[in-house]
């Protein structure tokens, strides 16, 4: 499983409580509208710490790095080197 | 009494280019702020809107939810700012109660546009982030700043100039109707006590369209002040770095807020010297998070704060050199206000002694919209009955002890446990349910469902919050969801909330 899939089945299973991939689209906010939230967010950079073996610094928990889908998996292969 | 818009207006004419607020990159100062307004007044006026009428609001914190509050004002209609994170079973019930004639959102707002289209009539839209908007019944944000600016007129003090939902159920909504005077009252003594002035600015994650969030609007624009709008708490750490460099001089929050603040950002790391006071309401905040506070922050006043939406933001404050001698303690009566203890029939009771808070003064709201029995229910002698219990002692000093109703707190929000049995009762493999507060460190409460299958099913946790995220804001949705075979009740049928609270023995929970 791609990164991007590992990521959608997260946030899909832990803050939305489902498996219906139509749930979410690959651009949607997950922080405006309010998916991911102060304890989320927690549990989201534990999953790709643990997943991924890295650490993510302060200065990269910013909304540019982790509102959407896109983002994550983009902010991913950057830090993976993919 | 003068209008909150027109001390704005006063504002902008001695000072055009004083900033009032920033979000991100962008800056407004006092004099763009209300030519917006005035503007958006002028559309308002072209489109109809009259003296009176209900201008409904389902914006997150942003420049342009202020210029439409204001802008409202000018033209004289009342603001009903809904809860933006609410969804659309909720916001249709609010519009079509409050009678919106226009309704401001966001375009990708599509809860907004589908309760819009629920009612009837329904409301003029004016879309954010839209130029001009191609159908009928819906105007662009551009183009509606487009109009010619309107003068705002003497506003009567008795007008009424907001209604602001609060936690209550689908079925019943609960507008408390506040006066251009009672918002005039309360920021004149909110800006007293907290002695701000033109040289104060402060970071703002409340959202407008609570009343602690809109007292911090209103307060700070009322004086000159500059307000930095921060969307959320998602990244504490980013909050501290708006404050460090915009120098503020204030933040507000809930206790929740500070307590992560205090447990996820380095606060010593960061440049903090311009920070001056820091307030604190919606809720009671433990002594023992307080002392943390002032320990990481010994240069910064700390406001402990209680009020009531019902009274439009403010009832007590305490003073920041009484916290030593009067641990846990709301404080005393804001200028104008009287605070006082009664028994279950309204007759005062001594200090000392555990009852009801009452409160009078002068933004005490004048009632519920339309609804006669809430109101007379609340409002009694000309005084205001909170729900909330409590004891002054000696001095005058308030010590809450709870309220009566079941209502839960968590984080910033209040949520009535009748609203989200409502949603989760819509699940035919569910029999019963009842939703209660449980502890939590962070956020005061979370929310925990309790739930009876109907007979034969078996739902899973996940089926229940998936359906409660469609259904409610997101802040609502169970964090723990408990199945079992029956509710405990009294021996009249009422179930005993209490016993509910208690940790079971097999419980999913997640």
């Amino acid at each position: 499983m791609d990164h991007r899939q590992q990521v959608r089945q997260f946030v899909l299973k832990n803050f939305l409580f489902t498996d219906d991939a139509n749930a979410l689209a690959d651009g949607d906010s997950l922080i405006g509208t309010g998916i991911v939230d102060s304890t989320g967010i927690l549990e989201l950079i534990g999953f790709l710490e643990e997943t991924h073996g890295i650490r993510i610094a302060p200065e990269e928990m910013v909304p540019a790095n982790f509102d959407s889908i896109d983002a994550i998996s983009a902010f991913l292969a950057r830090r993976l080197g993919a | 009494m003068i209008a909150l818009a027109d001390r704005v207006a006063a504002i902008a004419l001695a000072e055009p280019q004083r900033i009032a607020l920033v979000q991100g990159a962008q800056r407004i100062d006092y004099g763009s702020f209300v030519d917006a307004a005035r503007r958006f007044a002028g559309c308002l006026h072209a489109a109809g809107c009259r003296p009176g009428d209900r201008v409904a609001l389902i914006v997150p914190n942003r420049i342009e939810a202020a210029i439409a509050w204001y802008g409202a004002w000018i033209a004289g209609a009342a603001v009903v700012p809904l809860n933006a994170q609410a969804r659309a079973r909720d916001f249709a019930p609010w519009l079509r109660h409050a009678g919106a004639r226009v309704l401001v959102h966001e375009a990708a707002g599509r809860d907004a546009i589908a309760a819009a289209a629920e009612c009837d009539p329904p409301p003029l839209r004016v879309v954010l982030d839209e130029a001009s908007a191609g159908s009928g019944d819906a105007i662009g944000w551009a183009q509606a700043l487009s109009a010619a600016p309107l003068e705002s007129e003497p506003l009567d003090p008795s007008a009424l100039a907001a209604i602001l939902y609060t936690s209550g159920t689908t079925g019943a909504p609960k507008g408390v109707m506040l006066s251009q005077a009672n918002f005039a009252a309360n920021v004149e003594a909110i800006v007293a006590y907290l002695a701000l002035t033109g040289e104060d600015s402060i970071v703002s994650i409340l959202p407008f369209y609570y009343s602690y969030g809109a007292s911090v609007l209103h307060t700070h624009l009322a004086v000159g002040a500059r307000l930095v709008i921060e969307p959320n708490l998602v990244f504490p750490h980013l909050i501290v770095e708006t404050l460090a460099r915009e120098r503020a001089s204030g933040f507000s929050g809930v206790p929740s807020t500070y307590a992560l603040l205090l447990d996820r950002v380095p606060l010593a790391d960061y440049d903090l010297g311009a920070l001056r006071y820091l307030t604190q309401a919606g809720g009671a905040m433990a002594p023992a998070l307080a002392a943390r506070l002032r320990a990481a922050l010994p240069g910064t006043a700390l406001y402990v704060m209680y009020g009531q939406t019902e009274a439009t933001a403010r009832l007590t404050y305490l003073p920041p050199d009484r916290l030593d001698d009067k641990p846990g303690s709301a404080g005393v009566a804001i200028p104008g206000v009287r605070i006082a203890i009664r028994d279950e029939a309204g007759r005062d009771l001594p200090p000392g002694a555990d009852g009801e808070v009452w409160a009078q003064g002068p933004g005490v709201m004048s009632g519920y919209w339309n609804d006669p029995e809430a109101s007379a229910a609340v409002l009694q002698d000309g005084w205001l009955r909170t729900g909330d219990l409590g004891r002054l002692d000696e001095d005058g000093f308030l010590f809450l002890a709870g309220r009566r109703s079941d209502m839960i707190k968590t984080g910033a929000h209040r949520v009535h446990p009748l609203d989200v049995e409502e949603a989760i009762a819509e699940l035919a493999e569910v029999a019963e349910v009842a939703v209660v507060g449980i502890d939590d460190a962070t956020l005061g409460q979370a929310i925990k469902a309790v739930i009876v299958p109907a007979a034969g099913a078996a739902p899973d946790a996940d089926r229940v919050k998936a359906h409660c995220r469609a259904r409610l804001a997101a802040y609502k949705i169970p964090k723990q969801v408990e199945f079992v075979a029956a509710l405990p009740k009294t021996a009249s049928g009422k179930i005993r909330r209490a016993l509910l609270i208690e940790p079971a023995a097999a419980q999913e929970a997640s």
